[in-house]
């Protein structure tokens, strides 16, 4: 009991294993899970490059379920993620076919990602309009653009050295993806749970309104979260591109579901204000060893899709069944007496 | 009829006897276990031990549809109505089993009839949205009648009404009583259950105290079982030194549709309260104050300087603080730790030149404001939600506190808490008016109003209608200003 003299329940570690009883939790267990299994059912599953390449093949959608989170847990959404990819990915093969230098390219490329971020970060905040209409306008308004921007082409001939910057490893066995990838956790992590403009993306999440009158710059803490998922998901459409080696009108079409199921996975509340980035990257992790593992024991792809859905309605029941169960054994308790 | 139960916890061999024809207050500071009663009695928890009767039978409720079967409804100090359906049809809402279309001309006929039974004037196809929270109580009440109810709780119904209107809710527990229904009346505010209950139960800490005819019981001596500890003076004037510098000066404050011509002046040290039913927009008025929503026309002084508030950011930079009446929808994140909420308005104060947040000092302070306004939770990273109304009432002045603000606006600081609580809420206003801090409290509570203003402004529907001396006042003299009535109806 003396660490309730200070008024503190529990350190950090006790913290972090009380969490484990959570939904967190769970998904460690899965994971574990998961992992275990696979590498009983294949040699090649542990090594790191069969890890790496799990991670390469899906990695557009993992750096931008990372700003998601932060998003999700700030009570908005944003739809046109996939979309924005999409046109970055096709803004830059339509730079290039025109004879722009990739250096410049991919500037202008990140800063079209980061207008396209203040243009929904003007309609959510300063219009006041729901982020969920204005995203959904946006998905097809990107994705319009995209099309136009490269009709029924297909962009390939990207110089090698691009091209290997997407496929090899850069440093040691990783790629760049990677590295951006691990960057980009890494400073999220700190932003979002060690932060002051963290502490706003939680409390604006759960209450907006209280929020704003304690006087909290709600408006600017949104429009940078839009700002930056715009420029994340530029960024993320110029690495699928470099990994494809290719461009067309359909890059990255329909990502946006798979990466909110991500996100939803972990263990964060769409209503927002619950979760954490730890939960996100469980869920990744987990949805990437899952299909890995179903696709060694020759499970369909529509299958293992089914899958991860049974796996998200159990996010959202899991939690709600135990308070359940709980009332339950309690009246049992009571009937008895 | 008569209910008996022992439980374990929240409430602790607890028993209890209501009669027909009977209202029955019950009393007892937050966390008392008077929402644990009232959760029995519905069917929302099952007791864990003993038993409880109606008619002489037992009945064990395994949810609310049981109690309400038996004739058990309860309303609330917020009225649930849903405010796209008429009165009628809010009336009949819960109505099963009536086949699979509606009759709605005996729909409506049968709300008049309703309606007209508890002696009150609303029209049974009005949009709710438009109701006040007076009449979407009557609602309730008629929506618990149709259902043929035998005991009707009611748990702090007049909380937010305001004289006018707890007078006919009276009004109307009486015309129930008179049909034989037996209420079980729970209130912070002593002088109703004088007013209108037939006996009175004191719980304190999950234990019944005492049951006793209200011709008993004096008001002291139901204070002091409430509390377990003399009442002394808990309303009693506290003596300051007037001091003369302006602290807040507004001028003919104006926003269209609303109020108009609000002018006033506070000085440091001098807490002045703002009087007036419910519906008189002294919140708005506070609001526009404090950069919500601006006023159209108007001058706004600080200290002597005119300034522009454009937002609360605004307010806070000149040292204004408004600490709001509704703690779960503006006053605090319910499902984040108490040292979260405390920082909240100060966040930039435990952050480092980058931003990151220093926990440590965030405890320290969240520990500081626990020990300097007696807030009782077991640590300071429990949810803000766990905590009673009262101790989250003192986290939000701790939040506010922290900005160490010249201007301080407290809207109906006392809603909803008990008396202890209340007591300390008092003197921390005392306290803070007495260290020069500008205070302006709106409240609804006149004997509140009475025993802490230095002067008193009263309003109605928008408009200023008075400034009164607090020494002076009475309550009689507020409430005639108040509501626009002349004396003469006063006094009737």
């Amino acid at each position: 009991m003396s660490s309730t003299d200070i008024g503190v329940a529990k350190r950090p570690l006790e913290k972090a294993i009380s969490h484990l009883s959570d939904w967190e939790g769970f998904l460690l267990a899965v994971l574990v899970l998961t992992i275990i299994v696979n590498a009983s059912m294949s040699d090649v599953f542990l090594t790191v490059n069969n890890q790496i390449n799990l991670f390469q093949l899906s990695i557009e959608k993992i750096i931008v379920a990372l700003i998601m989170t932060l998003i999700i847990i700030n009570a908005e959404i944003d739809l046109s993620v996939a979309s924005m990819m999409g046109l970055a990915a096709c803004a830059f093969g339509w730079l290039f076919l025109h004879g722009v230098p990739i250096g410049l390219a991919v500037p202008i490329v990140l800063l079209i990602g980061v207008l396209g971020g203040a243009f929904n970060a003007f309609f959510i905040t300063v219009m006041g309009l729901p982020s969920l209409v204005v995203t959904l306008a946006m998905l097809i308004g990107y994705r319009g653009l995209a099309r136009v921007l490269v009709e029924d082409r297909g962009i390939t001939d990207f110089p090698a050295w691009f091209d290997a910057l997407g496929q090899q490893p850069l440093i040691g066995p990783f790629p760049l993806s990677l590295l951006i990838f691990f960057a980009l956790l890494a400073f999220l992590v700190v932003v979002l749970h060690f932060t002051g403009f963290g502490r706003y993306v939680y409390m604006i999440g759960n209450n907006k309104e209280m929020a704003v009158y304690s006087g909290v710059a709600v408006n600017r803490v949104k429009a940078t979260l839009f700002i930056a998922s715009g420029a994340i998901s530029a960024l993320a459409g110029l690495l699928f591109a470099a990994r494809v080696g290719a461009v067309r009108g359909d890059v990255a079409l329909g990502f946006e579901l798979d990466i909110i199921t991500m996100v939803l996975l972990g263990g964060i509340s769409i209503f927002g204000g619950r979760g954490t980035l730890f939960g996100a990257i469980f869920a990744i992790l987990i949805v990437l060893n899952l299909r890995n593992g179903m696709a060694l024991a020759n499970i369909t792809h529509h299958l293992q899709t089914g899958v991860i859905g049974v796996l998200l309605i159990l996010s959202v029941l899991l939690p709600n069944l135990r308070s359940m169960l709980r009332q339950f054994r309690e009246t049992r308790a009571s009937a008895r007496s | 009829m008569s209910k008996y139960f022992g439980m374990t916890e929240a409430l602790k061999d607890f028993s209890l006897d209501i009669h027909p024809g009977e209202i029955h207050a019950v009393v007892g500071e937050n966390g008392a276990g008077k929402s644990t009663m009232i959760k029995i009695m519905t069917g929302v928890y099952q007791c864990s031990s003993g038993e409880m009767l109606v008619h002489g039978e037992r009945v064990l409720f395994h949810g609310t549809g049981d109690a309400q079967a038996r004739g058990i409804a309860a309303i609330y100090q917020e009225p649930m109505v849903f405010p796209d359906l008429d009165v009628a049809e809010n009336i009949f809402l819960s109505h099963r089993g009536l086949g699979p279309f509606v009759n709605w001309r005996r729909t409506y006929a049968d709300a008049r009839k309703l309606i007209a039974r508890l002696g009150v004037t609303l029209e049974e196809d009005r949009n709710a949205n438009g109701l006040t929270l007076a009449e979407q109580q009557t609602v309730e009440i008629a929506r618990a009648l149709s259902l043929d109810v035998k005991v009707l709780i009611m748990d702090e119904p007049t909380s937010s009404l305001s004289a006018h209107e707890v007078e006919k809710l009276m009004g109307i527990a009486r015309t129930l009583r008179a049909e034989g229904v037996a209420i079980i009346f729970i209130s912070h505010r002593l002088e109703e259950v004088f007013q209108i209950a037939d006996r009175v139960t004191v719980l304190r800490d999950g234990r019944l105290i005492s049951t006793r005819p209200i011709g008993d019981v004096t008001a002291d001596g139901l204070i002091s079982e409430m509390v377990g500890r003399d009442a002394g003076e808990f309303f009693a004037r506290s003596e300051r030194k007037k001091r003369d510098k302006l602290a807040l000066d507004v001028r003919d404050l104006t926003l269209d549709g609303v109020f108009s011509s609000v002018s006033f002046n506070v000085n440091e040290g001098e807490v002045l309260c703002f009087a007036g039913l419910v519906g008189a927009r002294r919140t708005d008025v506070a609001l526009s104050i404090f950069g919500v929503r601006p006023a159209d026309s108007g001058e706004i002084a600080v200290g002597s300087e005119i300034v522009r508030i454009r937002s609360p950011q605004d307010a806070m930079k000149l040292g204004i603080a408004y600490v709001s009446e509704d703690r779960r929808k503006l006053g605090l994140a319910m499902t984040m730790p108490v040292v979260a909420n405390a920082t909240l308005a100060t966040l930039r104060k435990y952050m480092s030149k980058i931003g990151l947040l220093n926990r440590g000092r965030e405890i320290e302070m969240a520990l500081r404001y626990r020990r300097r306004l007696n807030i009782r939770t077991p640590d300071v990273d429990r949810e803000v939600g766990d905590l009673s109304g009262g101790n989250q009432q003192k986290v939000m002045l701790a939040k506010w506190l922290d900005a160490e603000p010249r201007i301080l606006i407290f809207d109906e600081p006392t809603r909803g808490i008990d008396v202890g609580a209340k007591a300390e809420v008092h003197s921390i206003i005392n306290g803070l008016a007495e260290s020069g801090v500008a205070i302006i409290v709106i409240s609804s509570d006149l004997p509140e109003v009475l025993a802490l203003a230095d002067r008193i402004v009263v309003m109605r529907e928008g408009q200023q209608m008075g400034v009164f001396d607090g020494e002076t006042a009475t309550q009689e003299s507020i409430i005639r200003l108040a509501t626009g009535q002349s004396s003469n109806e006063v006094a009737a």
